[in-house]
């Protein structure tokens, strides 16, 4: 167990340990996500579905079918009814998660749209996409409220911060730029001079800070305003693909990130190095998601696994 | 909001219409607390509530028994009811989330304004029927409560409709403005006789008098948001702005106090002595050109800013003051009357709506910003003499500039705690305040082509859009097999936009035709808006066409 940093958490470290494996995309799955209120859990595949799950009981609950794509990410509302999916086939859907029926398909975007998130108030949508735009969406009428020129190689991430105010995209172009959602106005850029691709860019849970992956083993937490990076993360393995990372504020505070290396990551989000390697997929961990009330975190394994894992503490 | 990269209030004000909405024929306007909900009242006795960030609508409050224009809108605190009132004498209380009347009231005469009271009751509202007194009504019991509109009336309370003129024999009455202040334990009232006076409502009394040089008739009265400020517009086409002396809370007990420590023992003077210590004229705002009168003044939300519609006919204009007095801008619209106005609580943003039923929204011209394009851009505001380092070109192979290693790892990172917004910071409310209604995605159409395998739309009319679509489709055989993307071809766009004909008919899409098409308004800026936007596409261009996808698919 690594040391942290100068502050340390109050609460000691427990241990994650692999609660159960759930079988049943057929490809790679892309992403995961717990519903906001935490009863449900969605993933995402290659293989053009989303499933929705319980996440009490972890048995599927429905299929989502209707892309023509595959699937490279997705969203929940704030009231857990209404996923969006963004895939290859161009378009983000709008699906009903009780009645498992699409509701509304999103086009506009000329190239695989890579990245989706609802606002807080989801109202709107925000996507990025390989045509190196990102578009906000209103949620209701379907109708692309913004379109803008954002990087100038694929976006591969977007989110609002907590009011909705404030949009991130990450890009392989290496800049990490800060948007007004209202307007679509461009507040800031974080890039640094002959920087890694950017392959993931969330807020923190007050806004006032930026997670960025980078494809060169590097999860770095900005503060946006004063343009710092204030921690590095480091210990996973991150040179191919946009993995998705969390934080987990339910016990104590952390990051949660998957790697190349088939593990999952957690850090102290004061530290430097990993607390615990959570080993059990075959293949590169794409995306992990924490439960919003839980000590749960879920995983999911690209091609050569095709799982999402359940990890629990122990008790 | 975060503030570090944006001002919340910003400080500035509006130069061009950015946008316009139109449903029906909106005759008034009001923001929600936050500024995120737009209720405005119609023509046709319904209630439109728009999300302002999507511009959208977000719910529509009919009412069968009412089909009578509106005449005036008010939030509730929280946000949670509406207050409307309308010209058959009604008042009606809605709640907004269920879109529910939770109740009615008629009254003697048409309300011309409303005003609910700002506590958390909901019960309390303050109407200004068109040609009698100010009154108090309970929505729940429908009784109302006169208040006097004269120093003569103190105590008298006499009902109001047979009266037409004061006692003392003034000639008969015009309508009288009134507000609440800031907590709703006093209203002020102005008369016509040019006069401020602050009643306590529930004892009826007039408490103090304010009276206005030149004592020509008070036609609004309203005050700032942080209940600092009171501005009053006269019939002598002034706006006035007084400063508010009385603390916000426990004005009665002030008032109190100024009264028995005044001296005075004529009633009237002993009022108006009070009155001096109630409110301090601050500043007048004239057009000493035009003389134009005034309609509808309001504040900014800040307060830093006055703002106030011309009242000719045929014009629409709207100056803008800083509260120093100065004349910062004056936008003007098409050439039709304005009838309602409001700023937005927190954005620099005007919305107007004139004689057409249409609502304009009024905001900063975009300029770019050139420092966000790259962290160290910075902007300059003039040129700046750089002097170099004496060594600044040497090359200096081993003293490799030292990379600063930005990560501190000792100090400890939050990221959990939120400040407070200190512009919000006035809600005292235990009830969660509404800032938003559900944004429910209206389902698709059913669309023709094999794309959505499995999965249908929720449409209840799909079937009867069915068979419309499906002539098309037999005359324009080739664009419906256009199962790929849906990208491009002018084809694949036409098929989409015969697609809106039938669903026109679903119910949702009323909503979506009346949502706005971005005309190019003539208003000043407007075309330089368009050129200074290099790095936004035009998504201006993209609505015009009222319902068309089309322009999408670039």
């Amino acid at each position: 167990m690594a040391s942290g940093g100068g502050g340390s958490n109050p609460l000691p470290y427990r241990p994650y340990r692999l609660l159960r494996t759930l079988a049943a995309h057929d490809r790679a799955v892309s992403c995961v996500k717990f519903s906001s209120d935490g009863t449900l859990l969605a993933s995402a595949s290659l293989d053009k579905t989303l499933i929705v799950w319980s996440s009490q009981t972890l048995t599927l609950k429905s299929r989502l079918v209707g892309h023509s794509g595959g699937i490279s990410d997705l969203a929940w509302s704030s009231d857990s009814h209404y996923i969006c999916s963004a895939s290859d086939d161009l378009t983000l859907r709008i699906w009903d998660a009780q009645s498992a029926e699409c509701v509304k398909t999103l086009r506009g975007h000329t190239d695989l749209v890579f990245c989706v998130n609802f606002n807080p108030q989801s109202n709107l949508i925000v996507s990025g996409s390989f045509d190196e735009t990102v578009k906000i969406w209103d949620a209701k009428t379907g109708r692309p409220l913004h379109t803008i020129a954002a990087h100038s190689m694929p976006v591969t991430s977007v989110h609002f911060n907590r009011d909705g105010s404030l949009i991130v995209s990450g890009s392989h172009d290496g800049s990490c730029k800060i948007w007004a959602s209202d307007t679509g106005a461009l507040l800031k850029t974080l890039i640094e001079v002959n920087g890694p691709a950017i392959s993931f860019a969330k807020f923190s849970p007050n806004g006032k800070y930026i997670l960025v992956a980078t494809l060169d083993d590097t999860l770095k937490l900005w503060n946006y305003s004063t343009g710092k990076s204030l921690k590095i993360y480091t210990g996973h393995v991150n040179k191919v693909y946009c993995i998705a990372s969390a934080f987990s504020v339910t016990y104590g505070k952390y990051i949660v990130s998957g790697s190349e290396d088939n593990c999952v990551y957690v850090w102290d989000l004061q530290g430097k190095n990993p607390l615990q390697k959570l080993e059990g997929h075959t293949d590169t961990v794409i995306s992990v998601s924490c439960h919003p009330n839980e000590n749960k975190i879920a995983s999911a394994g690209l091609d050569g696994d095709r799982t999402v894992r359940i990890w629990v503490q122990d008790t | 909001m975060n503030a570090p990269i944006i001002d919340p209030l910003q400080g500035d004000f509006p130069e061009v219409i950015e946008e316009y909405l139109e449903h029906g024929v909106m005759k008034c306007i009001a923001f929600n607390r936050r500024g995120t909900l737009l209720a405005a009242g119609c023509a046709d006795g319904s209630c439109i509530i728009w999300d302002f960030e999507t511009r959208g609508i977000a719910k529509e409050l009919h009412d069968k028994d009412c089909v009578a224009a509106i005449t005036s809108v008010c939030w509730s605190k929280d946000g949670h009811c509406i207050l409307v009132s309308a010209a058959d004498k009604s008042l009606t209380l809605w709640d907004v989330v269920s879109g529910e009347k939770i109740t009615r009231t008629t009254l003697q005469q048409t309300p011309l304004q409303a005003r609910l009271h700002p506590g958390s009751a909901k019960s309390l509202c303050l109407a200004c029927p068109l040609s009698s007194a100010p009154m108090i009504v309970d929505l729940n019991t429908g009784s109302t409560t006169v208040l006097p509109v004269s120093v003569s009336d103190t105590g008298a309370g006499l009902p109001p409709p047979s009266r037409n003129k004061f006692s003392d024999g003034s000639p008969p009455f015009t309508p009288t403005a009134a507000c609440f202040n800031k907590y709703g334990d006093l209203v002020y009232v102005g008369n016509s006789k040019g006069e401020i006076l602050i009643v306590d409502h529930k004892n009826k009394q007039v408490r103090a008098v304010v009276p206005i040089s030149g004592g020509s008739v008070i036609k609004n009265i309203v005050f700032s948001r942080n209940g600092q400020y009171l501005l009053t517009n006269s019939n002598d086409r002034t706006i006035r702005i007084y400063e508010n002396l009385l603390p916000l809370k426990d004005g009665l007990k002030v008032l109190d106090e100024l009264s028995t420590s005044c001296d005075e023992v004529d009633e009237a003077e002993k009022l108006k002595a009070v009155g001096s210590k109630c409110l301090a004229l601050f500043r007048e705002f004239q057009d000493s050109i035009t003389k134009i009168h005034w309609k509808v003044p309001c504040f900014s939300g800040d307060g830093e800013w006055v703002v106030g519609g011309s009242a000719s006919k045929g014009e629409h204009k709207i100056y803008i003051w800083d509260r120093a007095g100065h004349l910062v801008k004056i936008l003007e619209g098409p050439k039709e009357a304005l009838i309602d106005l409001a700023w937005h609580p927190v954005h620099p943003i005007v919305v107007s709506v004139s004689l057409t039923g249409l609502v304009y929204i009024w905001a900063k011209d975009y300029t770019e910003n050139w420092s966000a394009f790259a962290p160290d851009f910075k902007e300059l505001e003039e040129n700046e003499e750089y002097i170099e380092r004496e060594d600044e070109f040497d090359l200096m192979p081993e003293t490799e500039k030292v990379k600063d290693t930005d990560v501190n790892e000792d100090d400890e990172v939050d990221i959990m705690t939120v400040e407070n917004e200190s512009v919000f910071s006035d809600s005292d409310m235990s009830q969660e305040e509404l800032c938003f209604l559900p944004a429910v995605p209206c389902p698709d159409v059913p669309e023709q082509q094999d794309k959505c395998v499995g999965s249908t739309s929720k449409l209840t009319d799909s079937n009867h859009s069915g068979s419309p679509l499906s002539e098309e489709a037999g005359q324009n055989g080739q664009a419906m097999n256009h199962a790929s993307s849906p990208v491009e071809e002018d084809t694949g766009g036409t098929r989409l936009k015969r697609k809106r004909k039938p669903s026109e008919k679903g119910m949702e899409l009323q909503a979506e035709k009346v949502r706005k098409p971005l005309k190019t308004m003539k208003s000043s800026g407007k075309i330089s808006k368009i050129k200074n936007k290099p790095v936004l596409e035009q998504d201006t261009d993209s609505y015009v066409f009222a319902d068309d996808v089309t322009d999408e698919y670039h």
